[in-house]
């Protein structure tokens, strides 16, 4: 595949607390994208316990460390094969796993890990980041790289709620352009006693986005490794997710397109702007 | 009680000085005052003193203290220096001191040193007990903050919660506290502390209980060093029974540091339907590296549900190692506890959330003491 000049879009999944669905909202978000027919590549920089390929149920062949290594053994080489791929029906995304022996983790440095970005981000249209819940110099690298930062967050009890605030006063002192960071809430545990009129009032701001509880479905798709934006699901939070996806690629989302189709009929029209480039760099492939 | 204090000065400043504080409290009587040991030795069972303060800042400070503690048995020594050294203090408790007091000091902190060392000395055998989970979100600081309030209930001992988690420690909202100083400052000021003062930067909870709370912003972080934490951390154990570490996930050079520091290390997650089980058992690989390894790492689960004896054993046999405790989902007790700054322990004393942080604490107490941990 011919590298164009043109970045993609760089989509950085971030939080103050774990468990707060990061790693599904990513996943799902490449799965969208790459419905829709976009390039697509997640990356999983939670390095130490990254879960990407645990939620797709994907072999481990090579890491994020092994991919390095060649990038930086042979400049020139197509990482494209160094890649994993995620395929259901006729939607496929690639994935940078995180290193499978825990040693490795430490091996790759922050400075290759945003080279790694900058190639990726010439190669597809979305790169994803899946990152940890910490202001770690990898974190900080990556919302400096990321073309939009999702904070998610999600209302269980107080502590959570102060650290929401605190990641939140702390991404405000980077002083990113105010369209940077979009604040949304997973509401994961519906059964919190806390108004999320109360949150954002104390965050200062409102949330961009709010995900509804559906812990179940969550939980399932968790269990089979298929994201809720393939599963052909019409559950609530598949939907919201799209709701949100189309949001960020400035789309409307229709409710009543043909999900199915839109996965078995790879040729679909409906995208076809940018469906014809991934497509044919595709092919050209 | 009275204080009958016998003051042993070396130097005839400071001699002067401390005499001062000691002559103006109201509570104290200064019985004596010496300039050399020798004479302390020889001269001061004249007036019985019951506390000895022992300048420790002369060559063979050791063997003197021996001298004392043999001179003075009904007694209570506490040395004085101008600077707090671990393994120092190590021999010098050994030799018989209760306590150690950095000089020049006030009355305040004089009367504090009294009242904590001549009833109940210094630890010694003290555990430190790190806290560390794979990925955050592990129930660690619910578990911590209970199981501090039940081993201090259990053993009428003193326990000390470093929140070491120093990115977004939750130790204070939990008990909801105000802290005056954080680590940040006990990190900045631990090398010209002793044990006595490091406590004075301790939030109390209880009467027995006292938190080291995290930092206020992220971005503080940088103000405290690894060297700087396990030198608090050699500090608390002089100042607590049990010492409580709440580390980030993951592994990282804090966590890795407490963990090494600790005589024990308990690995800890929440189920909550995704790949925990698997993050415990890659965590167990790592730690697999030490020699006593199974002797100093233990694990605990918690929101198990069921939370029964066969899904402790279920859980023991899919991660291949022992799991010391399955907490309960206590979320909405632990919920409205945390919201109204209570111990979820004392909602429900009989329910199983208690029962399963008292077993921990009772395990944690009756332990052997095999840990390698730091012993100065």
């Amino acid at each position: 595949m011919p590298e164009e000049n043109i970045s993609g879009v760089v989509l950085t999944f971030f939080s103050t607390a774990s468990s707060v669905g990061k790693t599904l909202i990513s996943v799902n978000m490449a799965s969208e994208l790459a419905r829709q027919g976009y390039r697509v590549c997640l990356a999983d920089y939670d390095l130490q316990f990254g879960d990407v390929c645990n939620y797709l149920k994907l072999p481990f062949e090579r890491s994020i460390k092994d991919i390095i290594d060649v990038m930086k053994r042979n400049p020139d080489a197509s990482l494209k094969d160094q890649l994993t791929t995620y395929r259901y029906g006729t939607v496929s995304f690639d994935v940078v796993p995180s290193p499978e022996p825990m040693e490795d983790a430490y091996n790759v440095t922050v400075e290759d890990c945003k080279k790694l970005i900058e190639r990726l981000r010439l190669m597809y249209d979305y790169v994803i980041v899946d990152t940890t819940s910490m202001f770690s110099v990898l974190n900080l690298a990556m919302l400096d790289l990321s073309t939009i930062v999702t904070f998610l967050g999600v209302v269980d009890f107080i502590p959570t709620i102060k650290n929401m605030k605190m990641g939140n006063d702390t991404v405000k002192t980077l002083n990113y352009d105010t369209n940077k960071i979009r604040l949304v809430l997973n509401r994961s545990d519906a059964k919190t006693r806390i108004s999320m009129d109360d949150v954002e009032r104390l965050l200062g701001q409102g949330f961009y986005h709010v995900l509804p509880n559906d812990f179940q479905s969550a939980s399932e798709s968790i269990v089979t490794g298929v994201p809720l934006a393939l599963s052909g699901s019409d559950n609530v939070l598949a939907k919201e997710i799209r709701v949100l996806i189309s949001r960020y690629t400035n789309r409307v989302y229709k409710e009543n397109a043909d999900f199915k189709q839109t996965i078995y009929q790879s040729a679909n029209t409906e995208y076809s702007g940018k469906r014809q480039n991934g497509w044919l760099s595709k092919l050209f492939h | 009680m009275q204080y009958k204090i016998m003051l042993v000065e070396h130097d005839r400043l400071m001699l002067e000085q401390l005499s001062k504080v000691i002559e103006t409290a109201p509570d104290m009587e200064l019985a004596a005052r010496f300039q050399s040991s020798g004479d302390a030795l020889g001269q001061g069972k004249v007036f019985n003193p019951n506390i000895i303060l022992f300048d420790t800042d002369v060559e063979g400070a050791t063997e003197k203290l021996r001298e004392f503690t043999g001179a003075f048995p009904h007694a209570a020594i506490i040395c004085t220096g101008e600077k707090w050294l671990a393994d120092k203090t190590s021999h010098y408790i050994q030799a018989g001191a209760s306590g150690y007091l950095i000089k020049p000091f006030t009355y305040n902190s004089l009367r504090e040193a009294l009242m904590t060392y001549a009833q109940s000395g210094m630890q010694l055998d003290s555990k430190v007990i790190t806290f560390f989970s794979p990925k955050g979100k592990s129930g660690k600081t619910t578990v911590i903050s209970n199981l501090a309030i039940a081993l201090s209930r259990m053993t009428g001992e003193r326990v000390g919660i470093i929140d070491a988690d120093l990115q977004f420690g939750d130790m204070a909202v939990f008990f909801n506290l105000e802290p005056q100083s954080t680590i940040v400052e006990a990190a900045r000021d631990a090398r010209f502390l002793s044990p006595l003062d490091l406590r004075s930067y301790f939030t109390k909870v209880t009467d027995k209980v006292s938190v080291l709370c995290g930092t206020k912003k992220p971005s503080l972080i940088d103000r405290v060093s690894i060297s700087n934490l396990e030198a608090v951390i050699k500090m608390a154990k002089a100042a607590f029974k049990y010492v409580l570490v709440d580390v980030p996930p993951g592994f990282n050079p804090t966590s890795i540091a407490a963990a090494e520091m600790s005589d024990y290390t308990y690995v800890m997650a929440m189920l909550n339907g995704g790949y925990e089980i698997k993050h415990v058992q890659r965590s167990l690989d790592v730690f697999e590296a030490w020699d006593d390894f199974e002797d100093r790492v233990r694990v605990v689960f918690t929101r198990v549900v069921p939370c029964n004896k066969e899904a402790q054993e279920k859980i023991s046999d899919a991660i291949d190692y022992d799991v010391d405790v399955l907490v309960p989902n206590a979320y909405m007790m632990v919920s409205k506890a945390a919201d109204n700054g209570q111990m979820a322990l004392d909602l429900e004393p009989e329910g199983q959330f208690a029962g399963s942080i008292n077993s921990l604490a009772d395990i944690i107490i009756h332990q052997n003491d095999t840990g390698r941990g730091a012993k100065w």
